[in-house]
């Protein structure tokens, strides 16, 4: 039994703040709605408002600017796999949306919803924190950029105050050079929810197929996303050989232990996560 | 009161629930004609279809979105209705299964669907005809693999899948 709310649906970024603020905190923000619907009934909020953002212009937009793309809260997930900017400018990311759900939830589902629900299994969070993606976030106070990994607090708590929003997520273009891939983990192909995945971003010296710079973030594993800094620092400057690889994947695998503890599915995540971080980083290099 | 809990959990009649509900009114265009109705806010399009308008071809398989077989198109695109709240659908296009054809004229995907035997128990069929109908009108040659990739938000435990996805394809056919 969903407790009752009054359902509000603002046509600008204002309007919505304005709103947010009378709320006082009672309200939630709903675009697709494929997380917070089934946490409605469930009794996981009962707000006294519920505010559609939806129907505000400004957060449905994918816009090019002159070094980064910004990707507006309520763009699905369809929108953003088939986005020809994003694929050319942030692959990772469109491989990513593309997978998520089925494509049902994907022609409702938001990237600013994914982000907000803060599951640790989010789908767009490790491409996001390869991309060093930033979130722009309004209120009647103002606004205020905050990098992606700051907006964590825990698994599904975000770093968010009840009256603010997020409105656009901003990441500076990759450059065609650059490889990227995206693997993901789970039960079946699709609607199944990612048991692990790998997003790695990086660029190699043309001839030796040097490692000159990477970025690695694995979802599913630590409580809230992150970089494998330790792994990225044992790659840069190196030769992308099995061997390499195969001691990175150990650096990976020692990096989720420290961030989640020994935990019982440790077991089996420990040779996994080695083997999925080896078979992105092949993807890429295959790029 | 033994138990007093046991005055929330009764069904919508309950007169104390009837009271606290906020009912809104809703505009859109179902099945290519404009309805208007009144309905709770914290309805699902999915409950309005079914119990303010009759039409129960649109299933609840799980109320979660994963199984699919709540689809409806939405400004002609599937989704799964068990999650659409009824204001989000306010001056927007639904279309079910009923809208798809009749017993006298069927969808030429209706048909191929009974010509394949893609239908057993039936319960899985006006959601996938939903998808195949967006699908074919966005692709209308497609691929095996853009077949399955469709019906990807579906599930069937009778069939195997394989009879539903010669039916879309030859359907794409004709």
């Amino acid at each position: 039994m969903v407790p009752p709310f009054d359902y509000k649906i603002p046509n600008t970024i204002g309007e919505a703040c304005d709103l947010l603020w009378q709320a006082e905190g009672k309200a939630r923000i709903i675009a697709g709605g494929t997380d917070l619907v089934i946490g409605l009934r469930n009794g996981n909020h009962s707000p006294h408002w519920l505010i559609d953002i939806t129907r505000i212009e400004e957060l449905r937009e994918i816009e090019e600017m002159d070094g980064a793309l910004s990707i507006g809260a309520a763009v699905t997930h369809s929108e953003i796999s088939s986005s020809s900017l994003v694929k050319k400018y942030g692959k990772v990311l469109s491989d990513a949306a593309s997978e998520i759900g089925s494509p049902q939830i994907r022609n409702v589902g938001t990237i600013g919803g994914n982000i907000v629900n803060a599951s640790p299994a989010a789908d767009t969070l490790p491409p996001l924190m390869v991309l060093n993606a930033t979130g722009k976030v309004v209120s009647k106070e103002g606004e205020r950029q905050v990098p992606l990994s700051q907006l964590f607090k825990g698994p599904y708590k975000t770093t968010l105050k009840p009256h603010e929003l997020l409105v656009q997520i901003i990441f500076a273009k990759l450059s065609p050079e650059v490889r990227s891939s995206f693997v993901r983990l789970a039960r079946r192909d699709a609607m199944a929810i990612a048991r692990m995945s790998v997003a790695i971003v990086l660029q190699t010296e043309k001839r030796k197929h040097r490692i000159e710079d990477i970025c690695i973030s694995v979802g599913s594993v630590t409580p809230t996303p992150q970089r494998m800094s330790e792994a990225e620092a044992f790659l840069r400057g190196k030769s992308s050989d099995e061997e390499v690889l195969q001691k990175a994947s150990l650096k990976i695998s020692e990096t989720m232990i420290l961030g989640s503890g020994v935990r019982p599915s440790t077991p089996y995540k420990k040779p996994v996560v080695e083997a999925l971080f080896k078979r992105a980083m092949r993807k890429a290099l295959e790029e | 009161m033994i138990f007093p809990q046991t005055l929330l959990l009764r069904p919508q009649t309950c007169w104390l629930q009837r009271l606290t509900m906020m009912e809104i009114a809703i505009k859109f265009i179902l099945n290519s004609k404009s309805v208007e109705v009144a309905v709770p806010s914290h309805w699902t399009l999915l409950r309005l279809l079914r119990e303010k308008f009759g039409l129960t071809g649109t299933k609840e398989g799980c109320g979660i979105g994963e199984c699919g077989a709540c689809t409806v198109l939405l400004d002609e695109m599937p989704v799964n209705a068990c999650l659409i709240l009824v204001p989000k659908v306010e001056g927007r296009k639904v279309e079910t299964v009923e809208g798809l054809g009749s017993r006298k004229s069927l969808h030429p995907l209706q048909k191929s669907f009974i010509d394949h035997g893609a239908i057993q128990c039936g319960f899985c069929t006006p959601g996938i005809l939903m998808s195949s109908k967006a699908l074919l009108e966005k692709n209308p040659q497609p691929t095996r693999e853009e077949v399955k990739e469709a019906i990807s938000g579906h599930l069937c435990r009778c069939t195997g899948y394989h009879q539903i996805i010669e039916a879309i394809k030859k359907a794409s056919e004709v």
